[in-house]
């Protein structure tokens, strides 16, 4: 009897329990295809492009994380044991920091993507404030977001400060995201600014551009 | 691209290994034919987890980005609903963790699950109680009682979701469903055991 009864209400949450809507398919496919193409949602547009930014985003993290792991083992041998290294590990390395030049898409991936998150954060506060902050708008939140969850995939979130940094743009990014659907209340836009200035987001980022640009 | 684009352009049906080697090969009409034969499934998954239809379009679309990046090291050991729903798992959980701690700073919170009209035979004080208790358990028991109980995974498919053996996920799922029960005592006395 105690059984059936719990059973009755689980099987009562199956049917009530965060009941889901039907899926937005179509929607999501185009911040997919956006994402991972970057290109128009056309049936002749070229499969795959590399010139397609969203695809050359995930080459160059897929670039960043082998160069990453390579430099971290570099990195570890010092240089005692660099001299006693066998004539063909020499080599490896050799070959491996003359083409360190090879890195420069990845680096160059993560300074665009600082300098685009930093021009949408800046620009928040007077698209919202004059009510355009509207589809386009949200989508580029979207893609900075998929970026940035990309980028703590990879090497560069193993810097503490700039994993730091991209933990609390996602933050960010997602709340903008939610703008979409929510519209822009005073009460999201105050979440908004108030999660920015608690976590110095824009000072951080602005020092992070700066610092990418040196680099 | 829309769907029935995509249909004029899939004129006959591949399986699915075909079909992931398609997409690893660049053809964009495969990834959309394998999105749209799991995409609902995985929402549906990302919903359940997160009550909230933003954030489960938001995991889903992680999901299928991630999962297009990584196919290539697809091999075919699970089946690709499994792997799939892998991701989806572990995107929602880091994410999630995030979105809580965001959360904690807002402070009405009272509308996040609204309560589903069907069901009209229970309680809906003792309905409302027990989706509180599912939403308090501990993040391994609540995703192995949404997977089994409320969505009908199979042990065997959640033991392979969660990377744990099929023991570990029945003895969470027994675990979870006690948490259940005893979190409903005093509304239903005879759940007590």
């Amino acid at each position: 009897m105690t059984d059936d009864r719990f059973d009755e209400l689980m099987r009562d949450a199956a049917q009530t329990y965060n009941r889901p809507p039907d899926a937005p398919l179509d929607e999501m496919w185009g911040a997919v295809e956006r994402t991972a193409w970057d290109a128009a949602p056309t049936a002749r547009a070229p499969l795959f492009s590399m010139r397609a930014p969203g695809w050359a985003i995930a080459a160059t993290l897929i670039v960043g994380i082998g160069l990453g792991r390579a430099s971290l083992m570099l990195n570890r041998a010092t240089p005692a044991q660099a001299t006693i290294q066998t004539p063909s590990v020499v080599s490896t390395v050799a070959s491996v920091r003359a083409d360190s030049s090879a890195a420069e898409p990845y680096e160059a991936e993560t300074s665009r993507y600082l300098g685009q998150t930093a021009a949408l954060l800046i620009a928040l506060p007077s698209e919202v404030r004059a009510g355009r902050a509207d589809d386009q708008f949200v989508a580029r939140a979207g893609e900075l977001l998929t970026r940035t969850r990309l980028l703590l995939d990879s090497p560069a979130a193993n810097d503490p400060s700039m994993r730091s940094l991209l933990d609390d743009l996602e933050l960010v990014l997602a709340q903008v995201v939610r703008l979409q659907n929510n519209g822009t209340s005073r009460t999201e836009l105050d979440l908004i600014n108030r999660a920015l200035e608690q976590r110095d987001v824009i000072p951080r980022l602005r020092t992070a551009v700066a610092d990418n640009s040196a680099n | 691209m829309t769907k029935s684009v995509v249909a004029l352009q899939s004129s006959y049906r591949v399986s699915e290994p075909d079909l992931i080697a398609r997409v690893v090969a660049g053809d964009r009409i495969a990834a959309r034919e394998l999105y749209d034969a799991h995409a609902s499934r995985v929402f549906r998954l990302a919903f359940r987890l997160t009550g909230d239809a933003d954030l489960a379009r938001e995991f889903t679309q992680d999901t299928f980005v991630r999962a297009f990046s990584q196919l290539s090291r697809f091999r075919g050991d699970a089946a690709l609903s499994t792997w799939l729903h892998r991701i989806t798992v572990t995107v929602v959980a880091n994410a999630m963790r995030k979105v809580k701690r965001f959360r904690e700073r807002e402070t009405d919170l009272e509308d996040v699950h609204p309560i589903g009209s069907e069901g009209p035979g229970v309680d809906p004080v003792l309905r409302e109680r027990l989706h509180r208790a599912i939403d308090a358990l501990p993040d391994i028991y609540r995703t192995t009682v949404i997977m089994h109980d409320i969505e009908g995974y199979t042990h065997t498919e959640i033991a392979e979701v969660l990377g744990v053996a099929e023991g570990t996920c029945k003895s969470r799922l027994s675990q979870a469903r006690a948490q259940l029960r005893a979190t409903l005592a005093d509304l239903a006395p005879e759940f007590e055991s």
